[in-house]
């Protein structure tokens, strides 16, 4: 393993030596370091906490460190607001989709590039290169002058990358941007950074996916605990990657597969069914069944479908087939109310603003769809709030300090864990999940399928939609796939392969339900 | 991309199956109400302006515009800082256009500053007061509101220093406001400065445009490097110097300066906005609203005035009037977004 050179090449763009931050009582950062040369693709890895987030926020003039020296191209950087980090040539797309949804979409992409008060620039020559950078991510762009606000998350996000690119920076930082994009944009995406990088930018970027650091880093970086542990090669090792990443703890168990034997779970009642339902109008009906404990994934490219079906189960949209049995005993989902009086539970995708309560504390985000359950003589007891928490913390491998303290002073991973918590407190019988590993760490993925493995093994239905294909391979017991608005194929777990499921997405695999 | 696909960030039911063609007509109309937000207070101003025309045979033009005038311009000198964003609002700009007033007829008056030299010296003095505001909002990270309401007891103190009781001060050219210049009624010419502050700033420089992405989402324009900061502060000093010249409009229709105006059109201002459609989180609208807003409300006070209604239920109408207002916008606005 190589580490990071005590001296910089003369070559380097940037040099980050000894980083340390705090906030509070957290240290986010011990001893941070960074290298990079020019025109490489340099990537960034570590768990949530690792101190990814709090190293590029320094960089880009976000925060400001409390020691440590950072140079660009030779000379003393330490940007105070981002205006000066992107003047030195450092910018960033931050993880969090960033865009002013008044404006048009052209002048969220020129958006900085203007002096205060400067004259009204008529340049005409705007409107094509941003059309020329959206028109190679994207194929078909969008209208420039529809409202930033208008578009979708996708496209949302290939917008703040593009609007870096215009600004042609020496040193482009990607932030988990990639995530929101489709596998044909990312793939596109990553041909332009590659090009980019051979005329000489240098690219940073942090993704918590293997297989787009295989894909496109040079040398990958790796933190933990606020501390840079070594710089790789792009020969890197995928278990010594892990290794780094956690300090050397056994993980390999945990990724044997451990589904449901596939001949037990056909034999399961069925808890809830969707008959003839029809996602779209215009789309093909859809027909399938969930049975008691079994894992049951929906996949497919982003917005084929798989969206609709979820929020179909929990009693959005064409509800007219949806039926969730209990015995012999069948009810209509009419409602996403009626869904949650018949123990279907639903977990959204967007953590900070659909699911978690800010400015509560971790116990009351964990305890409000439940606090039935807490009154005591007419009043709500903290105590009993507690001690039902108390229950779900270490089956849950929930790290917090107090339960008071006030949810977003958790990790992404562990505000997810809280939310989960919530939901399974209420006892359902159907947990439904909207990509709920998205942005959080290979260790919280872990003790979260594990959670879901044991929940499924006591009788719970898991509905899981999720964006990573290895996700699917390593969890489900079964895989739903969606293609252009409807059901296209099922795969049982014996036939799931990364090959097959990216396969399916794309029309390959043959419907075997 | 082309396919239907719901934004993850906002699960709204499924709108089913759209017939466009009972619809498309309404949709257009009303997204021209949602994208023109001041269409609804202009459309309600015309229909006032008509309504005091049949119950008023002597409504001359040139008398309205200079009352409206300083309702006009404090209206649009609380535009600036509304749109700046988070919570900006300037409650300062009613006491700030009567300090003009008062700098006017206790200080630049006597000296022999009377005249139209009197114009930019107080101009620039209400932008440095603006600037003043601006920078402890931005600099001390404090709440506008509260800094603004602040300003406000300051401003009115020192009013009310300047002059404890109403000074005359009659025959000045600033008498021109209230009557006409040459062929142009004296209203126009008032209401016309602010505007024209206004418009030279915000479209001959890059500085419109970064106000409205500012008051849209402060995080990205930061992020993107834009000077949040000063965008801001310029905000507010652009609010001073447009107020300045309402003062001075107050002393060219009553020929004297008084202390006793300056709450006079704090809340008034702050309606005549909301009515005109500008959304107070910011980011949106402009001067056209703060007028349209201004003069619906000076057309009803006026109309209710000669059909004799009483004082009390005018507020009820002012009320009554600004819920259905921003109703119509919300409304306005939703029909936008889902008719995208």
């Amino acid at each position: 393993m190589a580490t990071h050179p005590l001296t910089a090449e003369p070559d380097t763009v940037l040099a980050v030596d000894g980083l340390r931050k705090h906030f509070g009582p957290t240290v986010a950062l011990r001893n941070a370091g960074l290298r990079l040369l020019p025109g490489e693709v340099h990537a960034l890895v570590g768990e949530n906490g690792s101190g990814k987030s709090t190293l590029v926020k320094i960089l880009s003039g976000v925060h400001r460190p409390d020691v440590g020296s950072m140079e660009v191209g030779g000379r003393p950087f330490a940007p105070r607001m981002p205006a000066q980090a992107l003047r030195a040539g450092i910018d960033t797309v931050f993880q969090e989709v960033l865009g002013v949804e008044n404006r048009t979409v052209l002048d969220n992409l020129w958006l900085g590039a203007d002096g205060l008060l400067r004259p009204v620039s008529r340049d005409a020559g705007r409107r094509a290169k941003a059309e020329k950078i959206l028109t190679a991510l994207l194929v078909t762009p969008p209208p420039l002058d529809i409202p930033f606000g208008a578009l979708q998350l996708s496209d949302r996000q290939t917008c703040c990358i593009t609007r870096s690119l215009l600004r042609d920076p020496k040193v482009l930082i990607l932030d988990e941007a990639t995530s929101a994009l489709d596998y044909d944009t990312r793939t596109r995406l990553f041909s332009l950074l590659k090009e980019r990088a051979a005329q000489g930018m240098s690219i940073v970027l942090i993704t918590h996916r293997m297989d787009e650091i295989r894909e496109i880093a040079d040398r990958v970086t790796v933190l933990r605990s606020g501390e840079t542990v070594a710089t790789l090669d792009a020969d890197w090792d995928h278990d010594e990657m892990i290794r780094l990443m956690t300090g050397g703890a056994h993980l390999v168990q945990d990724t044997v597969r451990v589904a449901a034997d596939a001949a037990d779970t056909a034999e399961r009642p069925v808890v809830q069914r969707v008959r003839g339902s029809r996602l779209r109008p215009g789309g093909a009906p859809c027909d399938a069944v969930f049975r008691q404990g079994e894992i049951v994934g929906l996949a497919g490219l982003e917005g084929h479908g798989q969206d609709e079906f979820l929020r179909l189960l929990l009693g959005h949209g064409d509800t007219e087939g949806v039926v969730r049995i209990d015995g012999d005993r069948e009810h209509r989902v009419t409602d996403p109310r009626r869904a949650r009086d018949l123990g279907i539970a639903y977990v959204p995708r967007d953590r900070r603003g659909e699911s978690i309560l800010p400015w509560f504390s971790i116990l009351d985000n964990f305890a409000i769809a439940t606090a039935g359950q807490d009154v005591r003589r007419g009043l709500l007891s903290g105590r009993s709030a507690e001690k039902r928490f108390g229950h779900y913390v270490e089956r849950l491998n929930i790290k917090y300090g107090r339960t008071s303290d006030a949810i977003t002073t958790l990790s992404g991973g562990n505000q997810q864990k809280v939310v989960i918590a919530r939901w399974l407190a209420s006892q359902p019988k159907v947990l439904l999940l909207n990509d709920p590993t998205r942005g959080i760490d290979v260790g919280a993925k872990r003790d979260l399928y594990r959670l879901l493995r044991e929940l499924s093994r006591l009788g719970l239905t898991v509905v899981m939609l999720s964006s990573e294909v290895d996700e699917h391979v390593e969890l489900m017991d079964r895989v739903l796939v969606f293609r252009e608005g409807s059901l296209a194929a099922e795969l049982a777990h014996e036939e799931l392969s990364r090959e097959r499921l990216v396969d399916a997405f794309f029309g390959g695999a043959a419907v075997t339900a | 991309m082309s396919t239907t696909n719901h934004p993850a960030l906002t699960p709204v039911p499924d709108p089913g199956p759209q017939t466009t063609a009972t619809t498309a007509p309404r949709r257009s109309l009303r997204s021209l109400f949602a994208r023109h937000t001041y269409l609804f207070a202009l459309g309600l101003a015309l229909a006032l302006l008509v309504a005091n025309l049949v119950n008023q045979p002597n409504f001359g033009a040139t008398s309205q515009l200079a009352n409206l005038a300083p309702l006009g311009i404090a209206a649009m000198a609380s535009v600036p800082s509304i749109m700046s964003g988070r919570g900006g609002i300037d409650l300062s700009i009613s006491p700030l256009m009567t300090l003009s007033a008062l700098l006017y007829a206790t200080q630049l008056h006597p000296i022999g500053l009377g005249g139209y030299v009197a114009l930019p010296v107080l101009m620039v003095t209400g932008a440095l007061v603006g600037t003043l505001t601006g920078l402890l909002i931005v600099v001390g990270r404090l709440q506008p509101i509260v800094v603004t309401l602040a300003m406000f007891f300051v401003l009115t103190g020192v009013d009310l220093k300047l002059a404890p009781s109403p000074t005359t001060v009659s025959g000045t050219w600033m008498a021109n406001f209230a009557g006409s210049m040459g062929p142009v009624p004296g209203g126009l010419v008032a209401l016309a400065i602010p505007v024209a502050v206004w418009l030279l700033i915000t479209r001959l420089t890059t500085y419109g445009s970064l106000l409205r992405s500012v008051g849209g989402n402060d995080v990205t324009a930061f992020t993107s490097g834009v000077p949040v900061g000063a965008v801001r502060v310029l905000a507010y000093a652009m609010g001073g110097a447009m107020a300045a010249v309402g003062g001075l409009v107050l002393i060219g229709l009553a020929s004297t300066a008084e202390a006793g105006t300056s709450s006079a059109y704090t809340l008034i201002a702050i309606a005549a906005v909301a009515l005109g459609g500008i959304p107070l989180q910011g980011g949106g609208g402009g001067i056209a609203n703060a007028l349209a807003g201004a003069a619906a409300i000076y057309l009803l006070q006026s109309l209710l005035g000669v059909l004799q209604v009483s004082q009390t239920w005018l507020q009820v109408i002012y009320g009554a009037l600004l819920i259905s207002a921003v109703l119509f916008g919300a409304i306005a606005a939703r029909e936008l977004k889902a008719g995208r």
